[in-house]
């Protein structure tokens, strides 16, 4: 019950210093009359219309990308996947940087193209898992991940080697991850989007306990596994390719955070998903917030950010998983 | 017939794209409170016809029903709490405790968000007790032995609380007071209990000392089947694992021997 | 004089960091370029690869054009200059098509990027100057150092003077407030133009003032919350960017600028590098920005 409430409140002080602080000082009491509204008109815009959707947003994101990360490493019943790890960002990418190319233009040209690529990856992953009907191979999954990964660097090489190389070059700083499209609006589509993978995802902890057993034993224990997989690979792809939409790919807090969590609350899906969400939420609010603070006015990537969080603290968590 | 769990008539089944098939017209039925075992050498269909029995192949000529009902078309969870099976490989991807582990048994009488109940926990005590495996609830899976991982999952069969029990090469890794203690387990879960016990093995000696009937299987058909007096004859043997053995018997139980060369 | 006091400042520094004594040197020897590699020419090179459109049109307004014998896709100016063939990119260019050219000198842009480029080019015995051409004060070091290079420093002195007196000159006749200009590279992330590129002199010459002056770099990613407490004036955008879709979004609605659609658009190669074109993009911003002062 405590690691819970001090989770609680970490989210809870990690969302609030989000909308407190930014590369723009206030004064905290300034902060608070905008929250209320009032106050000087630009402020007010500041607080409530850039700063508290991009800390829900950046929290929504992160916490999907957790369960996603957490989600797959039961599906491919390897502790070192992470959302990106079929092929999606390889795909995303190469939308990404095709809409650039191809001018392909309007503000959500990008975003559009990005989640078409990933999707595309997700469909031709998928068909290359499908063996014999409709068993889902989780090996040949990895492999076609990687090898579509691969195909996508190349790709994406291509595309820029005869682009023009500075909006390209802009297009890649929008793949490593950036909040700076944050509004309501999207807040709102993220989290109407994100609902049901995630409920769908949550509804499944049980046969995930069941599936990191193998997948002789969890069929044996009342999962319905080919089905499972199915729902389990499409909710996590479905989820990351919206993340991906609204913030680009974003590394390290899907595979970091499910192993903190891991490590903490153990390896029950049923606590281990929601955990992972706040978490992960709480992680990528705080990166975020770091990335636009750091160096203000310049703003990093979020997704240095993360790695820059996240590396030194896997390194930890291996070492001590080890000792 | 209210005790007939398996019920196999004429079932065989092939692969896709295979020649020839792996299972060809096998009967078999197991009834509550007895033990059958399936045996043969390695490669003779024990694992085919055991997905077929347990509805996770189709099979492509017979009928293989579980309780009655045609085996493939039972839902995943309301067989999982007819029939426990303790499967020939299983590796936890992610370390867990042994009590976790036989809390597992218990979620398809679990709905998908509730909590495990009292209930549930009475039950995983009860199966960890019935298998002498209480002390093993809070040790991490990967610190036990082959005979206490055994126990464990044959402990979380339990607290599925089934009707049948199903053991996949059960022994295989295991020394000889661990594999005699995990088919005297079984053996007094199916007297006691009145659980239908289904075996899968190659160690036919073992098993002749345990079961009630076996099938022994030779490249997918029953080569013969019945009471281990009746069937596990000189003939048979030779002929199934190709190779001259010499039968004898213990206290009525036929054992072979396999011979050297030139000992005939 | 409204002169920016930052850029003209910084244009005198530079004229005084040359110093007039080198201004009759005939020969490249003793030069060195803008990474302190000494340039190693024997005689004024007769073929040149120029692999930044700021260096090739530069080469070319010094005269030297028709030495000029490889460029990068990139260089579409002056016309003249898409005559020439192309080696294809300028940054981690491709060495055998430089090669390809022989030429007896390569003028890189400064870029980690072309370290390697710049060693396989030298150890073959092809002579190459590193070029750090970002700003206008750039441009006044570059063309004294080029014009050395090329043995005409007096063309390159009485290009600098010709500069110098058209940017002075348009600056003189305006009253009120500078516009505060926010000069936009890019929506998302959004990437804003710095105190390091030639633009932000360019906006000072014309009268404005670039919300990003103080960052030293040509631009930066920046969030939005900085723009909008920055609050300028007006936004500078390139000709082509989707103005209309960009004053829709909520997030950029919150900037006063974009959402009163406040955008000035300028149109010309003369926006994109560096170049003696500069008093006409002065002129040129200056006509635009007259309608936002304030």
């Amino acid at each position: 019950m405590i690691r819970w409430l001090v989770l609680a409140a970490a989210a809870l002080v990690a969302l609030v210093a989000a909308v407190a602080v930014g590369p723009a000082r206030f004064p905290l009491v300034d902060v608070w009359r905008a929250v209320l509204g009032d106050g000087e008109p630009t402020t007010v815009a500041i607080v409530r219309d850039l700063r508290a959707p991009r800390a829900l947003l950046a929290f929504c994101v992160g916490g999907s990308l957790a369960v996603t990360g957490a989600s797959l490493q039961a599906l491919v019943r390897n502790p070192l996947a992470d959302p990106y790890l079929l092929g999606l960002s390889g795909g995303a990418g190469v939308g990404a940087v095709a809409a650039i190319a191809l001018r392909l233009g309007g503000v959500w040209g990008v975003p559009i193209a990005a989640t078409v690529g990933a999707l595309v990856a997700i469909a031709v992953v998928y068909r290359l898992a499908v063996v014999t009907g409709s068993v889902l191979d989780t090996k040949v999954l990895l492999l076609g991940g990687v090898v579509v990964g691969a195909f996508a660097i190349a790709a994406m090489g291509a595309i820029m080697a005869v682009s023009p190389a500075p909006q390209v070059r802009n297009a890649l700083l929008w793949i490593l991850g950036s909040f700076s499209g944050s509004s309501w609006q999207a807040v709102v589509l993220f989290g109407a989007y994100a609902v049901l993978p995630l409920g769908a995802l949550y509804s499944l902890s049980r046969p995930l306990d069941l599936l990191s057993l193998g997948e002789d034993p969890a069929r044996f224990l009342g999962a319905d596994v080919e089905r499972l997989k199915r729902v389990l690979y499409f909710g996590a792809s479905l989820l990351t390719a919206a993340a991906v939409s609204v913030s680009g790919i974003i590394g390290f807090v899907g595979l970091v955070v499910p192993h903190a969590v891991r490590i903490v609350w153990g390896h029950i899906h049923h606590a281990l998903l929601p955990a992972a969400f706040v978490l992960g939420g709480t992680l990528m609010v705080v990166a975020d917030g770091l990335a636009r603070t750091a160096f203000a006015p310049v703003e990093l990537p979020v997704g240095v950010v993360t790695a820059l969080i996240g590396v030194p603290v896997f390194v930890l968590l291996v070492r001590r998983w080890q000792g | 017939m209210a005790g007939l769990i398996f019920e196999a008539r004429g079932v065989s089944y092939r692969y896709p794209g295979a020649a020839a098939p792996a299972v060809r017209r096998v009967d078999l039925t197991v009834e509550a409170g007895e033990l059958v075992a399936i045996v043969g050498p390695n490669g003779s269909g024990k694992t085919t016809l055991l997905n077929v029995l347990l509805g996770v192949r189709v099979p492509s000529e017979g009928d293989a029903r579980v309780a009655g009902r045609a085996a493939a078309q039972w839902p995943k969870r309301d067989l999982a709490r007819l029939i426990g099976v303790v499967a020939q490989r299983e590796e936890p991807a992610f370390p867990l405790r042994a009590r976790q582990v036989v809390l597992f048994g218990r979620y398809p009488h679990l709905g998908p968000l509730g909590a495990p109940r009292d209930v549930d926990d009475r039950a995983v005590m009860r199966a960890l007790e019935r298998c002498d495996a209480l002390d093993l609830g809070d040790r991490w899976v990967a610190t036990l032995s082959g005979g206490e991982w055994q126990r464990v999952r044959v402990a979380r069969a339990l607290a599925q609380e089934p009707r049948a029990l199903v053991l996949d090469e059960p022994t295989t890794n295991l020394d000889v007071r661990h594999e005699m203690e995990v088919l005297e387990l079984v053996a007094e879960l199916v007297r006691v209990e009145g659980l239908a016990g289904l075996l899968v093995t190659h160690q036919v000696n073992l098993a002749a000392r345990f079961v009630d009937r076996l099938v022994v299987l030779d490249r997918g058909a029953a080569r013969a089947a019945g009471a281990p007096a009746d069937v596990l004859t000189r003939e048979v043997l030779e002929e199934v694992f190709g190779w001259p053995v010499e039968v004898g018997s213990w206290r009525g139980t036929p054992q072979f021997v396999p011979l050297r060369r030139g000992e005939r | 004089m409204r002169w920016s006091p930052k850029a003209a400042g910084l244009i005198a520094a530079a004229l005084l960091a040359c110093g007039p004594g080198d201004s009759t040197g005939r020969t490249s020897g003793g030069a060195v370029d803008d990474v302190g590699r000494p340039i190693r020419l024997t005689a004024p090179p007769a073929r040149i690869v120029s692999l930044s459109p700021a260096t090739t049109e530069l080469l070319f307004t010094l005269g030297a054009g028709h030495r000029v014998v490889g460029r990068t896709r990139w260089c579409q100016d002056p016309p003249a200059a898409r005559d020439v063939p192309s080696v294809g990119d300028g940054l981690a260019p491709n060495v055998e098509a430089i090669l390809a050219r022989r030429p007896d000198l390569v003028a890189f842009y400064r870029s980690a990027a072309n370290a390697a480029a710049i060693e396989r080019l030298e150890s073959a015995g092809v002579a190459t100057v590193t070029l750090a051409l970002d700003r206008l004060a750039d441009l006044v070091r570059v063309t004294r150092l080029l014009g050395r290079v090329l043995g005409d420093s007096l063309r390159a002195d009485s290009l600098i003077e010709g500069l110098e007196v058209a940017l002075a000159a348009p600056a003189t006749a305006r009253a009120g407030q500078a516009p505060r200009v926010l000069l936009l590279a890019w929506d998302n992330p959004p990437i804003v133009i710095g105190g390091g590129s030639f633009l932000s002199e360019i906006v000072s010459l014309a009268g404005g003032h670039n919300v990003f002056d103080e960052l030293d770099r040509p631009s930066a990613t920046v969030s939005i919350e900085t723009i909008a407490a920055r609050d300028p004036d007006v936004v500078l955008v390139a000709a082509g960017t989707e103005t209309a879709s960009l004053a829709t979004r909520p997030e950029w609605r919150v900037v006063r600028a974009i959402r009163e659609r406040r955008f000035a658009v300028v149109q010309g190669s003369e926006f994109e590098h560096p170049s003696f074109r500069a008093s006409a993009a002065v002129r040129q911003l200056a006509r635009v920005l007259e309608g936002w002062r304030r």
